[in-house]
């Protein structure tokens, strides 16, 4: 019988664990690297096109950096040290942008503009567009990760610096303490732009990822694609790795539990007036605007019936789809979470290969398998050909949210409970089924929620390996939006993020009501 | 845990099913969704068989279903290939993907839009026309020739679809074969030193006329009909009517060679050649012109005997355009961001 007590001890096993699992999330990519034999296809990869597109691309980044950066640091600082009624509805609203497709944003702007009647070359349209739609998305995991570096502090600490030098005092030094983190993060949301083509090619600003999609769709050259899809990755990865070197120490600490108090949020105070009016500003910008491009068309005709119908033809893939890169994504996380265990060096190591994929191109990981697919027997169809296909390759870029919630789930929960299992003699499995399963349940519940709404925003794996007559609901906003009627096209994107923020909120209370009481 | 257990096997066998069921067909189309689903319907109520469709996706680019078509060549998941342009059709061809196939139904539409071997038979057609805003062209003064995109006086005023995708690649490659290389490639610098914006699809080009961001642009007929319908102020010239002539885009059917439902496939192509298509296709949103004659068309729509056509050798087109995309037309986009 195996003893509980492995899981509180170093062992083998943690790396052959580790290594498996990454080695799974990293295999699509094996194909690719099968094209490279024919240097044919990187000749003309870095042409003047592609220069171009890049440095597009990297202008956009270098902007949302810095915005998400300037207004995302000090919203998550005044969110984490001031409470204001509806402050919690506020921080769920603005988490909206981050779980829809950007090309979604991108049409309501673009809608938006034409709606109030303004010239192509204003800024909702062209790099300003594409830089407020990216923004929109960055702004969140910039908000959400900086109010979290300023709610590890511990309430001791504020309330000294408080006493110190009163709020604007406290301000300051919490800003000195969550300012790097707040950076990196602003920096990795940057990067994760570059794999983005939606935005930037509806809106008139398209960087490197629409020139590899129009390699592929254009000039029908899948090497060609594949070269410069492989180029695009390699340049995310020389950004994101210094990035992902100097965050994951930092976050792995800060995913173990702590035996603080973390700081409240407090009300009544100097500063806080100024909480709830940036919250709303960002809202309107992030959300509002593009929001009012979607409903402006329906003040004209409303056609619900044939929305709804599109929505209740793609409903059942959409859903499957999730389902499945939820419920992959969640297994593996969580198995990846407790391989890492409580081992700082472990865990910083994961956390670096996580946010690696996370940042990847998500069309690499298709393409790998439109390769497999096309030189495997037709009996691997289940496998390569199918929605599994789409909901495999939709989880293996997303369960690094997964693996996040499961390190934290695992690192909160007492070491003592499997030593204490260990001398016993409690089964390794009933172990699992009644202790660890329980308390990470809700963490495994709301990462699942989360995982399913992130997937279901992603078009690009969908579009290229959706078994026929199996789109998802953002691919058929995706098919129709250049040519059907713009109410139809406008009552599509209301749904999809009305389903989003019905999801959000589940997701919310899950959380809330389920979380293990102190 | 047993209903748990339930719902995953039950999840598992749902996301294992593949394709190819019996009493289906595979449709990959790069025909707009909005106009290709409706006739899908009608041939699924009429013979029982279950169309899976595959649109295209235009305008951010990552259609890639013809090059899914070629990439999946040596295990084709499509019976057939409903292409909006011959083009793509006899690149098919070229490449082995195609299957010949002489339909009965072709019967009365005329030869000369359908490949000799049979790989691809064209059908109801679109044409390249120019959508202008009424409020930005005054009557009598509107472009009238896509030479106008060089005009001076309409400098700044025009606006055109990205041409490495859709029908305006077409265009492109049929105008280098209608007008010569040079004068091609003098077109393309001329309208782009005049200020012709290129904008991401036909779709876009509608719009941007229609709101009158620009004065006009270089669009399809399906595309022309929708912002009238919608009482955009819109008008529609089918360009150089006495000069190289208006482009005419039919649709092809193709059959895919060795797809899973090869029956099934043959059965989809004679539904899409009946003239009940043809008309369904005019009388729909799309306005597509029917190529057969006697198909009744609704009141003011062009029929074939009123345009002057631009003369294309499709074959010819098709090897240009490859050529083209990877060249000119990849570098000349490219200079246009």
């Amino acid at each position: 019988m195996i003893s509980c007590a492995i899981l509180e001890r170093q062992g083998k096993w943690r790396f052959v664990v580790l290594a498996a699992g990454l080695f799974v999330a990293f295999a699509p990519l094996l194909p690719l690297l099968w094209t490279l034999r024919d240097t044919s296809n990187l000749s003309g990869v870095f042409d003047a096109g592609f220069r171009a597109a890049l440095l597009r691309s990297l202008t956009v980044a270098v902007a949302v950096t810095i915005i998400a950066a300037t207004i995302g640091i000090p919203t998550g600082i005044l969110g984490a040290l001031y409470d204001f009624p509806l402050r919690r509805l506020l921080l769920a609203l603005l988490l909206l942008p981050l779980l829809v497709p950007s090309f979604l944003w991108a049409i309501g702007l673009s809608m938006l503009r034409r709606a109030a009647g303004l010239p192509p070359d204003t800024i909702l349209s062209g790099f300003g567009g594409t830089v407020i739609t990216f923004t929109a998305l960055a702004m969140p995991l910039v908000i959400f990760i900086s109010l979290a570096a300023a709610r590890a502090i511990s309430a001791s600490q504020t309330d000294a610096a408080r006493l110190g030098g009163g709020e604007s005092h406290l301000f300051r030094s919490v800003a000195k303490s969550v300012l790097p983190i707040g950076m990196s993060t602003a920096a990795l949301a940057g990067v994760l732009t570059l794999s983005d083509p939606g935005a930037g090619q509806i809106l008139g600003f398209p960087g490197a990822a629409s020139e590899v999609l129009t390699s592929f769709a254009a000039q029908y050259d899948l090497g060609h694609a594949t070269g410069q899809c492989l180029f695009l990755a390699g340049v995310v990865l020389l950004l994101a790795l210094p990035l992902t070197m100097f965050v994951a120490p930092k976050l792995a600490a800060g995913l173990l539990a702590r035996d603080v108090t973390p700081t409240e949020a407090r009300g009544r105070r100097r500063l806080a007036w100024i909480a709830p009016i940036l919250f709303c500003v960002l809202l309107a910008a992030t959300t509002v605007l593009p929001l009012a491009g979607f409903v402006q068309p329906l003040l004209r005709e409303t056609p619900w019936r044939r929305a709804l119908a599109e929505v209740y033809r793609t409903l059942g893939n959409t859903s499957a789809y999730a389902l499945i890169a939820a419920v992959i994504a969640t297994v593996g996380g969580f198995v990846l979470a407790i391989a890492a265990g409580r081992d700082n060096k472990l865990r910083a190591t994961l956390l670096a290969a996580l946010v690696i994929i996370f940042a990847m191109p998500p069309a690499l990981g298709a393409l790998g398998f439109i390769y497999a697919a096309n030189v495997s027997p037709a009996e691997l169809d289940p496998l390569l050909r199918s929605r599994f296909t789409v909901g495999l390759e939709l989880a293996l870029h997303s369960f690094p949210i997964a693996a996040i919630f499961g390190m934290r789930a695992i690192g909160t929960a007492s070491p003592s409970w499997a030593e204490a299992a260990a001398v016993h003699g409690v089964p390794l499995r009933s172990y699992f089924r009644k202790v660890l399963c329980r308390w990470s349940l809700p963490a495994a519940l709301v990462s699942a929620l989360l995982t399913a709404l992130l997937v279901t925003a992603d078009v690009s794996s969908v579009l290229l390996l959706h078994p026929p007559g199996e789109a998802s609901l953002p691919l058929a906003i995706f098919s129709v939006m250049a040519n059907a009627p713009e109410p139809l096209v406008g009552a599509l994107c209301l749904f999809y993020v009305a389903g989003a923020a019905g999801i959000l909120m589940l997701g919310l209370m899950v959380f809330h009501f389920a979380r293990p009481k102190r | 845990m047993r209903p748990l257990l339930l719902c995953v096997v039950s999840t598992a066998l749902l996301a294992f099913r593949t394709q190819s069921q019996a009493g289906e067909v595979v449709v990959y189309t790069s025909v707009d969704d909005v106009f290709a689903r409706p006739i899908c319907q009608q041939f699924e109520k009429q013979t029982g068989i279950k169309v899976k469709l595959v649109p295209d996706t235009e305008e951010t680019k990552s259609t890639g279903l013809l090059n899914r078509l070629i990439a999946e060549k040596r295990r084709p998941q499509a019976d057939v290939f409903w292409s909006g342009d011959p083009i793509r059709a006899e690149i098919l061809k070229n490449k082995g993907i195609s299957a010949a196939y002489q339909s009965p139904s072709a019967e009365g539409l005329p030869k000369e839009y359908s490949d000799p071997e049979g790989h691809w038979t064209g059908f109801s057609a679109r044409a390249k026309i120019i959508l202008y805003n009424t409020k930005l062209c005054p009557p009598g003064k509107e472009p009238t020739s896509i030479f106008d995109f060089m005009n001076p006086s309409w400098n700044g005023k025009g606006c055109m679809a990205n041409p490495l995708f859709g029908t305006t690649s077409m265009f492109a490659a049929a105008l280098f074969d209608a007008l010569g290389e040079d004068m091609a490639q003098t077109w393309f610098g001329a309208a782009s030193a005049n200020g012709m914006k290129m904008l991401s699809s036909n779709g876009e080009v509608k719009r941007a006329v229609a709101a009158g961001d620009y004065a006009f642009g270089l669009t399809d007929t399906d595309d022309a009909a929708e912002a009238i319908k919608d009482g955009k102020p819109v008008g529609v010239v089918y360009p150089d009517s006495q000069a190289t002539g208006t482009l005419l885009i039919p649709n092809a059917a193709v059959l895919i060679a060795n797809g899973p439902n090869g029956e099934n496939g043959r059965k989809f192509i004679d539904y899409l050649l009946t003239p009940e298509v043809e008309q369904a296709l005019a009388e729909g949103e799309a306005a597509q012109i029917p190529l057969r004659s006697g198909v009744a068309v609704p009141d003011g729509m062009k029929t074939l005997p009123d345009l002057k056509q631009m003369k294309v050798d499709y074959a010819k087109v098709a090897k240009k355009l490859e050529e083209l995309s990877r060249g000119f037309l990849k570098d000349w986009t490219a200079k246009q961001r």
